[in-house]
């Protein structure tokens, strides 16, 4: 029998980082209790996969309008753009404890400075009052996704040898968890994956032909000698 | 800021280049209804709208949003007032010219070491074993067409048994 797909009639799934599931669990239940069946799994970047392309953060408001923090965010901006074709940002209004009214708070030209390069950079920004209303756009987004016929259609476990080759891929140049599983799946051998042509690998794993190229180049690109000597050991 | 004004924009309310244009949804406009959208939608507009959202209006921005950003592809900015309106533009002229620090940067990294990697995902395969190897396959391409006995020589039986299998294993 095979494994259950990742999204089967109807319902729609995520994979979600544990990062998450420990941060913010409240989320986690919303999601649920709207009928968004959670996958978790260590994602190394994104809060959220939700289809083929599309990689998921949150950041609250304070976040991006914090200095200190311009460094973090670049980073994990520039690591979701080169791993994924699509990368929202869904940022999220600052809690206020019960009872406290909702501040009005007078943006920083910090916080404007982020938004225009963050808009400018391709990044889908999207605003949240809080948590209720981010379950909400992560599951229109999920279910948008779907539609366009992106949703990820291989089973999310990995078994044996497939195992072996999930890590592989993942060592490959600019691939997502998502592309790195497909291509556990859909190939018959790691043999196969390193002869495939560019075209075969855009074909099965629906990756755009420069990402497919990047991979093709690594898979036969020839060390130089020099560099791959052995260092005497000291 | 220097501002030019222009009276065949159309629809669009602020142009910032070639590419980037901008469209301003006031509080009234949002409130009043939907003759907004209509202006969005046939704006043909490849850019940015930027809205106000207050606490009187912000019942109403998330289905704006649902329509500008999920059902159109444009990019929809909130602002609470109009200062912060010409904040947030007069930044997007500037990011205009400016390096952006979130684009990918496509720097052209030596592939050296993560060849490297892929090789040492072989099981029973190290660092020395792995450049050893590619001494004598200098790409992935040409290790997965090596024959037991090239490698047996050089990394032992166990291991070129190990290596074979990786490539060869069925992964169904």
């Amino acid at each position: 029998a095979h494994a259950p797909l990742l999204s089967t009639e109807g319902q729609v799934s995520m994979l979600v980082d544990p990062r998450c599931i420990s941060g913010s669990s409240e989320l986690v239940s919303r999601l649920r209790h709207i009928g968004v069946k959670l996958r978790v799994c260590s994602l190394s970047g994104p809060d959220f996969i939700l289809s083929k392309r599309m990689a998921v953060n949150r950041e609250s408001e304070s976040d991006l309008s914090g200095v200190q923090n311009r460094r973090r965010l670049q980073e994990r901006i520039q690591k979701l753009q080169e791993e994924h074709e699509r990368v929202c940002l869904i940022i999220q209004r600052d809690r206020t404890k019960p009872g406290e009214p909702v501040r009005i708070i007078q943006h920083s030209r910090h916080y404007a400075a982020t938004l225009a390069l963050l808009a400018k950079a391709g990044v889908r920004l999207l605003f949240s009052n809080g948590i209720e209303d981010t379950a909400a756009i992560l599951n229109e987004l999920v279910q948008l996704e779907k539609r366009k016929g992106q949703a990820i259609d291989v089973p999310l476990e990995v078994r044996g040898h497939q195992q072996r080759a999930l890590q592989f891929c993942l060592s490959l140049p600019r691939i997502s968890y998502v592309t790195a599983l497909i291509m556990s799946h859909r190939f018959n051998s790691v043999v196969e994956i390193i002869n495939s042509s560019v075209e075969d690998l855009q074909s099965l794993t629906s990756i755009s032909h420069s990402r497919a190229e990047e991979i093709y180049r690594c898979l036969r690109y020839s060390c130089d000698p020099v560099l791959t000597r052995q260092q005497p050991v000291l | 800021m220097k501002l030019l004004f222009e009276e065949e924009l159309g629809v669009i309310d602020f142009c910032l280049s070639n590419k980037t244009c901008v469209l301003y949804v006031s509080e009234t406009d949002l409130v009043a209804g939907n003759a907004y959208r209509r202006r969005i939608a046939n704006s043909g507009l490849q850019g940015v709208v930027v809205v106000e959202k207050t606490p009187l209006c912000e019942q109403y921005f998330s289905v704006l949003q649902k329509f500008v950003v999920l059902e159109l592809g444009l990019t929809l900015l909130p602002v609470a007032d109009t200062s912060e309106a010409a904040q947030l533009i007069a930044q997007m002229v500037f990011a205009e010219s400016k390096e952006n620090p979130f684009s990918r940067r496509s720097v052209s990294r030596l592939l050296e070491p993560l060849v490297l990697g892929l090789v040492q995902q072989i099981p029973g395969v190290g660092k020395v074993k792995a450049l050893q190897l590619l001494q004598r396959f200098p790409s992935m391409h040409q290790l997965s067409r090596a024959s037991l006995q090239e490698l047996e020589i050089l990394v032992g039986e166990t291991t070129a048994q190990q290596i074979r299998g990786f490539f060869q294993d069925p992964l169904s």
